[in-house]
């Protein structure tokens, strides 16, 4: 039993056997391709799979409604491959032809891709990407990255200089291949890139019409955006092949929840009592240290501990393993865990915290105090 | 490399040449000139022949026009501008100059 697909050619529908509606996808993106720097792309486009839609009709008749995948084959192999400009551009034709198939070779070998390099990468990045650059390059969270870094600071001092001479010696990633080899990331992302470089400047410029240029950056943006999905998809198939699968992830995930939102809401309630009364619950702060500067330092504080939940988390979202129904069930057992925890946040806030409507009339004053200290360090200066 | 190799680059630069001269004839559709194609060196498909026709319209030197089939959608038919019958003239008289000259070189 195959499946069918309908598609819609010239007007009409034709239903082709899954593997044919393949075929036909893959001839017809690579016309599109080829034919990018053609001013009359989508009239060539359209012609071509107006000639397919009447070869199909010659194949079927009253008691045949589906194209075979064989058939569609033939059919595209009687076409011909799309040649961009037959005669003006010989050495042009060629170029490309030879660049294509470069990056096939490029991509075929293992489909490993090249090898990563060390950069830094500005995109997410806090300071001046060394972290993000190196958790690229090594495969882990940014974040535990920088934690290694701070730590390396109070534990030996020497953390901040090592960021320095890493922020000096290691380039930056500004072009896409070096964003990609930065993370050596899967090939289908460097075929999205390379192939983004290759036609968009290109086409743009080959095409007088506002309107047509418009039309076809929408149209160029879908497939950036569909490449896109395609690489997290595929990042997402390589993290559930390569982690084990653990059983006990779908029990540990809302505990962890559970874990997560219970600091949370401590949290919440220790800067709710920094911001009324000042005080960690009546423990009374330095002399010295503004409120703002607590509440900010209570943020990283949280921010560091609430990480390797958070990682624990995402570990066991990796440890289920290939989507099945344990995903759905155990997702809205995490769900119902967190709505309850918010709803329990929002109920406590409500019955027992009348300082809560206080800390937030409290707000802008400290917004205030914070944009006024700053200012008198700054004139300090 | 056989001869046949060795002039298909020749072969693809004609293709213009050869389209000029049938749809000068009549007016057709793609079917026809792959169909009159077919019997010749010039064997081609539509992968080459749209972005061809496209090209050449494009220079102006032919248009074409829907027509109505008998089974099926209407039809493109392809005709030849005052251009392109221009054009058509000078790439004949072309044609019979290089003729001449490859029958005339190597004659004593």
């Amino acid at each position: 039993m195959n499946k069918v697909i309908t598609i819609n050619l010239d007007g009409t529908a034709y239903q082709l056997e899954e593997g044919g509606y393949d075929v036909l996808h893959a001839y017809l993106e690579s016309a599109a391709t080829r034919l990018q720097a053609n001013p009359d792309r989508d009239e060539i486009l359209s012609d071509i799979e107006r000639a397919i839609a009447e070869k199909f009709r010659s194949l079927l008749g009253s008691h045949k409604t589906v194209v075979a995948t064989k058939e569609v084959a033939v059919v595209l192999a009687e076409m011909g491959p799309i040649e961009a400009e037959p005669d003006t551009s010989e050495n042009k034709g060629e170029s490309t032809a030879s660049e294509s198939t470069k990056a096939e070779e490029k991509q075929a070998p293992g489909g490993g891709g090249k090898p990563k390099r060390l950069y830094r990468i500005f995109e997410g990045a806090m300071a001046a990407g060394v972290c993000n650059g190196i958790a690229a390059y090594m495969n882990v969270d940014p974040t535990l990255v920088r934690l290694a870094f701070v730590l390396l600071t109070i534990l030996w001092g020497t953390g901040v200089l090592v960021y320095l001479v890493m922020a000096i010696v290691v380039p930056e990633a500004r072009s896409p291949e070096e964003k990609a080899a930065a993370s050596g990331s899967p090939p289908t992302a460097q075929e999205f890139i390379r192939r983004a470089k290759e036609g968009y400047y290109e086409a743009m410029k080959g095409i007088p019409d506002r309107n047509a240029r418009r039309e076809w950056k929408r149209r160029f943006k879908r497939d950036i955006r569909a490449n896109a999905d395609q690489w997290r998809y595929n990042w997402h198939s390589y993290w559930a092949e390569h982690a084990p699968v653990h059983p006990g992830a779908g029990f540990a995930l809302p505990l962890l929840s559970l874990l997560h939102g219970t600091m949370t809401i401590l949290w919440v309630c220790t800067i709710v009592s920094l911001l009324t009364t000042g005080t960690f619950f009546g423990l009374a702060l330095p002399a010295n240290v503004p409120v703002w500067a607590a509440a900010l330092l209570l943020f990283i504080a949280y921010g560091m501990i609430s990480c390797p939940l958070k990682l624990a988390r995402r570990a066991c979202y990796r440890g289920l393993g290939q989507p099945s129904w344990i995903w759905s069930f155990v997702f809205l057992l995490d769900a119902v865990v967190w709505v309850g925890i918010v709803a329990a946040l929002v109920l406590l806030a409500v019955h027992y915290f009348p300082e809560l409507r206080e800390a937030i009339h409290n707000l802008p004053s400290v917004v205030h105090q914070a944009a006024d200290d700053i200012q008198t360090w700054w004139k300090g200066k | 490399m056989s001869v046949n190799e060795k002039f298909s680059a020749m072969r693809k630069g004609m293709l213009e040449f050869l389209l000029l001269q049938i749809i000068a004839a009549d007016r057709v559709y793609v079917a026809d000139i792959l169909k009159q194609l077919s019997a010749t060196e010039f064997t081609t498909q539509e992968g080459t022949l749209y972005p061809l026709l496209s090209k050449m319209r494009r220079e102006g030197l032919l248009d074409y026009e829907w027509k109505e089939s008998e089974a099926g959608p209407p039809r493109k038919y392809y005709e030849l501008t005052a251009k392109g019958r221009e054009q058509l003239r000078e790439t004949l008289e072309y044609w019979g100059k290089i003729n001449g000259t490859v029958k005339k070189l190597g004659q004593k």
